[in-house]
């Protein structure tokens, strides 16, 4: 019965970032050799490097990708959600973020306490979109930006969950 | 006119028996465990203080009990070893877990109580943690119960809450903070969420949160 329960929902990601939507892109998020599964958990340091992410499509559509820090700055008190880590606009369809537009730099994940989820969130764009950058990058709200730029709902969202490396090796 | 005397001696015998006590019959019994460290499976109630008061009473009270060599067998301070019986709270005897609810986390009583506030402390401290899910399962009861004895926020729940959890700063700041994060929420203040095994020894994890 667990098991029919989308990890999405399971996450609180659907709810907290985003709402209930209907996946109709493939997004494959790699950080280096490793592909992100909903929920895999990921040391900040392997984290580091813009991930390479690669979405399918038709080619003369274009797509942003926002990725964000529900649980700053600690999953008890999340006073700060959501912080702004990536922002890739204009992406063309069936290539990766690479070919589109950085509107934010990317920023790797920098947990200061607790386990922290990072959401990656893709959105179908209807036109071309001129994205201004947000002044600050924390209290970002994914949905008003979507709202702001008529982006709709969602078409694909992964998630990691991130947290602090201790400063001594652990076993 | 046989049936007569026994008829007179049984009543007599009937009485001499109801004024045996529980506690000289549970003396009689072999004594498994002398010393009454809650061994009788369960934790905190207070049947567990009065059974084993009981019981750690009568180890002293040798005159009816059997040899020396059961008791010197119940002296070895193992914790772990598996008894074959037990006795519950009404001196019965038990061979089986059945209805006990309590979860052991291969840990003696001490122990386990230590690593559940322990882990309490961890989950208000971090807001998030990812510990074993048996662990996870035990833990919600004392986390739901921390934020409720914040919720009263009179001086005795907080003095019960700092003799719990094991940073008082934590204490402080879950009883300022409970009111505008739990105010409206009656109860469910956690979530489990399981994840993949851990890779040394397959162990099911599990993420718990604060809501």
């Amino acid at each position: 019965m667990a098991r029919l329960v989308d990890p999405l929902v399971v996450g609180r990601v659907i709810g907290e970032v985003v709402d209930l939507f209907v996946p109709s892109i493939f997004m494959t998020v790699a950080y280096g050799p490793k592909d992100i599964s909903n929920g895999c958990l990921l040391k900040p340091s392997a984290a580091a490097a813009p991930p390479l992410v690669r979405i399918s499509g038709r080619r003369n559509d274009l797509y942003t990708l926002i990725m964000t820090d529900p649980d700053a700055p600690s999953p008890s008190d999340p006073t700060m959600r959501e912080y702004l880590q990536w922002i890739v606009a204009n992406i063309p369809g069936g290539t990766d973020a690479t070919k589109g537009e950085e509107v934010v730099a990317y920023m790797g994940p920098r947990p200061p306490v607790g386990i922290h989820r990072y959401v990656l969130v893709l959105f179908e764009q209807k036109t071309r979109v001129h994205a201004e950058a947000p002044e600050e990058r924390a209290n970002f709200n994914t949905r008003a930006f979507a709202a702001r730029h008529e982006l709709g709902l969602p078409t694909a969202v992964v998630y990691f969950n991130s947290q602090k490396e201790p400063a001594n090796r652990r076993r | 006119m046989a049936a007569f005397p026994s008829a007179s001696a049984s009543p007599s015998l009937a009485m001499s028996a109801s004024t045996w006590r529980m506690a000289s019959l549970r003396a009689a019994l072999p004594s498994l465990r002398p010393s009454p460290a809650g061994r009788l499976r369960s934790s905190f109630s207070l049947a567990a203080t009065a059974t084993a008061a009981s019981v750690g009473c009568l180890g002293s009270f040798s005159g009816l009990a059997p040899v020396s060599n059961l008791l010197s067998l119940g002296a070895e301070n193992s914790s772990f070893e598996h008894r074959l019986f037990g006795i519950d709270a009404h001196g019965r005897i038990v061979a089986m877990r059945h209805g006990k609810r309590i979860p052991r986390l291969n840990r003696p009583p001490d122990q386990r109580k230590a690593l559940l506030r322990g882990l309490t402390t961890q989950l208000l401290k971090h807001g998030r943690i990812k510990t074993t899910k048996p662990r996870a399962k035990a833990m919600r009861k004392y986390v739901e119960k921390m934020i409720t004895l914040a919720k009263d926020g009179s001086l005795h729940k907080r003095r019960q809450a700092l003799a719990f959890i094991y940073e008082k700063h934590i204490v402080h700041a879950l009883f300022a903070e409970v009111a505008d994060r739990y105010g409206d929420r009656e109860g469910g203040y956690t979530r489990i969420i399981p994840t993949f095994p851990r890779r040394g020894d397959n162990a099911p994890m599990a993420y718990i949160e604060l809501v």
